[in-house]
């Protein structure tokens, strides 16, 4: 017998002694409905895809750490409000029945991972009432009302259908420019 | 006579080494055309997209500039009203940099708008023209949307905002 017949039959059976055809079947089914339901995932409306400016694909997805339920977590570094990610929502996203507004402000905050500057939007939720859970104000760059594109301090619901602030979001929306 | 050198050479040092470390911050390389384009971008996203969005489309009382900003560069009161308009002249920015964003909103956010003949900014119009800002912008583009449309450069008056 060729080496080739002896490695495949080996191969052969110890795949039908360890795996069973049921398996596979249920493994190939889970991962055609799970690829098949990524797209069904809620997704920001101000990060929609045609609006994308360049800049926007540098974005420090696989360099992150910490965890966005908790204030201290880096994007949060300007925020005065409730985490979004603790109300039903996450840090790029509404809670259902929530409207993002379309106007905002906008900061930076240093992503300690890879020691850069990221641009970030504070895009607020907005229809329903406060959120009541992880109240976070770290305030960092947050400039007085007389510099009103840079306060926290404005109700940013002002933007969206219903003034009514539920929570905050921290969207990357690229990398800042180091001067 | 050594003491006399170090009395006569301190004072010189003291003028000279401040003077030194100021032309060793301004012998930093000028920036690339690519960093300039960066830098613009940058400041877009700090001082203009918060309101007029990601891509310029603009909501409720704040004008969309996507493809229609670049029909205010077919005339001149309509190029000056760029910069006279408050978000520009009164954005956080130096005369240079509020230049190369203004340039970078116009060729990135025109779209068809942009007029063929499109000379960029220079920093000293835009220098002059800030110093004249608008107090009351709403009226003013009103009547400058109003022209365009008497001189065929728009067919018809933009949807929003004209209340």
């Amino acid at each position: 017998m060729s080496i080739f017949d002896k490695l495949f039959e080996k191969t052969a059976r110890s795949a039908a002694q360890k795996g069973s055809r049921r398996g596979f079947i249920r493994g190939l089914g889970a991962a055609l409905v799970g690829a098949g339901s990524i797209p069904l995932l809620p997704v920001a409306r101000a990060a929609d895809g045609g609006q994308q400016l360049p800049q926007d694909n540098r974005l420090p997805q696989d360099s992150e750490a910490g965890d966005p339920a908790s204030c201290d977590y880096w994007r949060y570094c300007a925020v005065d409000g409730f985490l979004c990610e603790c109300c039903g929502g996450t840090y790029n996203t509404c809670p259902p029945g929530t409207e993002m507004s379309p106007i905002t402000w906008i900061g930076t905050c240093r992503n300690p991972v890879d020691g850069r500057n990221y641009v970030i939007s504070y895009n607020d939720c907005c229809g329903t009432t406060q959120c009541g859970s992880c109240l976070c104000q770290r305030d960092e760059g947050d400039r007085p009302l007389y510099r009103a594109d840079k306060s926290n301090d404005v109700n940013w619901c002002l933007g969206a259908n219903s003034s009514v602030y539920h929570c905050s979001t921290a969207i990357v929306v690229g990398l800042a420019f180091e001067q | 006579m050594r003491v006399a050198m170090m009395k006569t050479l301190a004072p010189l040092l003291m003028t000279v080494l401040p003077l030194s470390s100021l032309w060793a911050a301004e012998s930093k390389p000028p920036l690339t055309a690519e960093q300039r384009e960066q830098r613009a971008e940058f400041n877009y996203k700090m001082f203009c997209r918060g309101c007029h969005g990601p891509a310029g489309e603009g909501e409720k009382a704040v004008p969309h500039m996507n493809g229609f900003v670049g029909h205010f560069l077919k005339f001149d009161a309509g190029r000056d009203y760029l910069v006279q308009v408050p978000g520009s002249a009164n954005a956080a920015l130096n005369d240079e940099q509020l230049t190369e964003a203004l340039n970078w909103i116009v060729l990135n956010i025109s779209g068809d708008s942009l007029p063929e003949n499109f000379k960029p900014y220079t920093v000293e119009e835009v220098a002059r023209l800030r110093q004249d800002p608008l107090f009351e912008a709403f009226e003013f583009r009103k009547k400058l949307l109003n022209d365009m449309l008497q001189q065929g450069i728009i067919k018809e008056l933009p949807d929003q905002p004209l209340k």
